[in-house]
C-alpha cells in the first residue's frame, strides 16, 4: 500500500529498520529514492524520519511495534509528537502476534504509550481492507500516526464500510442487550462471539473503534439504553488502552458507567510462548470464552466487575 | 597535536564582539535567574562564526527555503545561540531578560514552535544528528545545495543514538552534512575522562567514515574558514572537532563544573561575572 501511495506522491518515503530480505522489493527497484532500509537503529530511524518530515516529506516507518513504542519512545514523543510532524509509524505485531518470540516482542502496552503522546493519532485497523482505506484516506493528514496491525492475513470483516472515518464502525442496532466494544484484529473474534450470542437469543451489537483518540462515545447513547452488559474486549494490558479511553470519555461526558466490564491481557509480561491464539485463549479473549463471560455477567454470577486472568 | 589545541583554546583572548555577546548572555542569565552558563560559553564562537560568516540565512525570513540548516543538538547551550540570533536581529535583544519566564519565547532549551530561527527543538541529548541526517537527505533528494550543520556536546557523545546516526550519515555519504563537536572535555559531573573518556575522538569519527578536522573552537577566523569550506552533496560527511573551554571568558567559570548549570543565580554572582568581563 505504501508503494502504491508513493508512486503518485513524491513526498512519501518508506523507511524500514533491517526488515526481512525482499521487503517491498518492487518499490525499492522502481522508486529507489523513496525507499530506505536503515539499520537496527530505531532511535535513528525515527529522528531521520522527523528530519525528512520537517522538510516536507511524509515518511512511513515500519518495524516491529515494540521497537517503535519502547526503544524509540523519546524520539517518537519529542521529534515527532512535539514537532507535530506527519510521520506514520506502521507497527507490526500489535498484541500477542509475536508470542513465540517472547515478551521482548509483544506490544501489549503500545496503545497506551502512543495515546499519551500529544498530537499522535492512534489507529488499530481490524483487517487489511480497513488498513488500506485508512492509509489512503489520511495520506495528507498533518498529524503523526501510529498504526497497530496484526500479522497480516486476518479475515476481512469490514468490507461493508467502503470509506474510512474517524468514528466507530457499528455492527448491530440500537436495541441490543449486549454491547461489545473492541479495536483492531480482535474485531473478528467479537463478531464471531456476536453470532454465537445471537443464536443463543442475546441481541448483540459490536462497536469497533479503529481510531482511539476520540471514540465519540457520547454519540452512542441511543445504543446503551437497552444494554444489560457493556463489555470491552482488547488485546492490550488493562490500563491505557481502549477501556481506559471509554471510561475517560464517558466520565468527561457525565455518562453512567453502569454495566461496564473489561476483558484484556493481564497486567504482566507473559513467559509463555506458543501462538497468538494460545494467549487469546488463555486470557479469555477468544469468541467462545467471550460468550461464556458475557453469559456469566448477564446471569449476575460473575464475582467482579473487572476481568482478571 | 591534541595538547596544542587544548592550550590554544585556553590561551586565545576574546575580541570585543565575543565579549559583548557574553554580556548579553549575562543579561539573559540575570533575567532568568538560572541557566547553563558554562556550556553556552564554550560554543559561542562556533555559533558566531556560523551565523556571521558561514550560514546562508535571513533574520527577516527565518524559513527561507534555501537557507542552511543549523541544529543545536546540545540544546542546553542555547544561551550561546539566543545571543547570536538576537545580535542578528531574529528578535530584540531586550527579550533576553525574559529568559525562562512563564510567557517567554526563550526557554531553558530552544524550541522551534516558540522562537524564529530555531530549526528543531532540542534538549534531550542525542537527537540532533539523526534529525540533521533527515534534513541533509531531504536536500539531496530534491537536489538542493543547502548545507546542514549539527552541533553536539562532547558529553552528548555518551548517547548511543549519536553513533547510530554517525553510522548512517556515513552509509548515506551525506557530504553536505557537518557535525561539530564542542569539545570542552567536561560534563556536568566532572572531566570527561573521569566519566566516559572519548579519546581518541578524532580517530573515532574517522573510523565512522567522516572527514575529520580539528580546530581551536574559540578562533572565529579559523572556524569560519573550516566550516565555510565547500562541500558536495555526495561524499564523506565532515566532523569538526572544536577544542573549547567550558565557561570561556569568565575566570570563575572556566573549566569549572560549578557553572555547568545553576537553578538559582544571585545578583552578586552576576555582578562578579560582569566585573570579570570588564577587568
Amino acid at each position: 500500500m505504501v508503494y502504491k501511495l508513493a508512486k503518485t506522491d513524491p513526498r512519501i518515503v518508506f523507511i524500514g529498520s533491517d526488515l526481512g530480505a525482499g521487503t517491498l522489493r518492487e518499490m525499492r527497484e522502481d522508486i529507489p529514492a523513496q525507499f530506505f532500509m536503515e539499520g537496527i537503529s530505531e532511535q535513528h530511524v525515527v529522528g531521520f524520519a522527523a528530519g525528512l518530515a520537517q522538510e516536507g516529506f511524509i515518511p512511513y516507518i515500519n518495524t516491529i511495534g515494540t521497537f517503535l513504542t519502547r526503544r524509540a519512545f523519546e524520539q517518537v514523543s519529542i521529534d515527532i509528537g512535539l514537532h507535530h510532524l506527519p510521520v506514520r509509524l506502521l507497527a507490526s505485531g500489535g498484541g500477542m502476534v509475536y508470542a513465540p518470540l517472547g515478551p521482548t516482542h509483544t506490544a501489549i502496552e503500545d496503545i497506551g504509550l502512543m495515546l499519551s503522546v500529544p498530537n499522535m493519532k492512534v489507529f488499530a485497523p481490524a483487517d487489511a481492507f480497513e488498513m488500506e482505506n485508512l492509509l489512503s484516506t489520511l495520506v495528507g493528514d498533518e498529524d503523526p500516526h501510529y498504526v497497530r496491525f496484526g500479522k497480516g492475513g486476518e479475515s476481512i470483516v469490514t468490507q461493508e464500510f467502503t470509506t474510512f472515518e474517524l468514528k466507530p464502525k457499528i455492527f448491530g442496532n440500537e436495541s441490543a442487550e449486549i454491547i461489545i466494544f473492541t479495536t483492531g484484529v480482535m474485531l473478528q473474534h467479537c463478531l464471531d462471539a456476536k453470532l454465537e450470542l445471537q443464536t443463543q437469543g442475546f441481541s448483540t451489537t459490536v462497536f469497533h473503534f479503529p481510531y482511539l483518540n476520540d471514540l465519540s462515545i457520547e454519540e452512542l447513547d441511543s445504543y446503551f439504553g437497552s444494554a444489560r452488559v457493556r463489555l470491552c474486549v482488547e488485546e492490550h494490558v488493562p490500563r491505557g488502552g481502549l477501556f481506559t479511553q471509554i471510561l475517560h470519555e464517558l466520565i468527561s461526558a457525565g455518562k453512567p458507567l453502569t454495566n461496564l466490564y473489561q476483558l484484556a491481557l493481564p497486567d504482566s509480561f507473559s513467559h509463555n510462548y506458543g501462538s497468538q491464539m494460545d494467549h487469546l485463549d488463555s486470557n479469555g479473549l477468544t469468541a467462545p470464552k467471550v460468550v461464556a463471560k458475557i453469559k456469566e455477567l448477564v446471569s449476575g454470577s460473575s464475582k467482579s466487575n473487572r476481568m482478571r486472568t | 597535536m591534541t595538547v596544542d589545541f587544548v592550550q590554544s583554546a585556553n590561551q586565545i583572548t576574546l575580541d570585543m564582539k565575543s565579549k559583548d555577546l557574553r554580556l548579553l548572555v549575562l543579561d539573559a542569565l540575570e533575567g532568568g535567574g538560572r541557566g547553563h552558563l558554562g556550556p553556552a560559553l564554550s560554543l559561542l564562537e562556533i555559533v558566531r562564526a556560523l551565523y556571521d560568516s558561514v550560514l546562508l540565512h535571513d533574520p527577516k525570513f527565518p524559513l527561507l527555503p534555501i537557507r542552511d540548516r543549523f541544529i543545536l543538538s546540545k540544546g542546553h547551550g542555547c544561551l550561546g545561540l539566543y545571543t547570536v540570533l538576537a545580535d542578528h536581529g531574529y528578535f530584540p535583544t531586550s527579550d533576553l531578560k525574559n529568559f525562562c519566564s512563564f510567557n517567554s519565547n526563550l526557554g531553558g532549551h530552544p524550541e522551534r514552535a516558540t522562537l524564529p530561527g530555531i530549526e528543531f527543538s532540542t534538549g534531550a541529548l542525542g537527537h540532533g544528528l539523526s534529525i540533521g541526517i533527515g534534513m541533509a537527505m531531504a536536500a539531496r533528494l530534491r537536489d538542493e545545495k543547502w548545507r546542514t550543520f549539527v552541533l553536539l556536546g562532547d558529553g552528548e557523545l555518551n548517547e548511543g543514538s549519536v553513533w547510530e546516526g554517525a553510522m548512517h550519515a556515513s552509509q548515506h555519504q551525506l557530504g553536505a552534512l557537518t557535525v561539530i563537536v564542542d569539545f570542552n572535555r567536561m560534563q556536568a559531573s566532572g572531566e570527561l575522562d573521569s566519566i566516559v573518556s572519548l579519546e581518541p575522538l578524532a580517530l573515532k569519527w574517522k573510523a565512522f567514515g567522516f572527514d575529520v578536522i580539528e580546530v581551536n573552537g574559540h578562533d572565529v577566523a579559523q572556524l569560519a574558514n573550516v566550516l565555510g569550506a565547500s562541500v558536495e552533496l555526495f561524499g564523506k560527511p565532515r566532523a569538526v572537532i572544536a577544542y573549547t573551554v567550558k565557561g570561556k571568558g569568565f575566570a570563575s567559570a572556566e573549566n569549572s563544573t560549578a557553572w555547568h548549570h545553576k537553578a538559582k543565580i544571585s545578583g552578586d554572582e552576576i555582578a562578579l561575572l560582569r566585573k570579570e568581563m570588564n577587568a
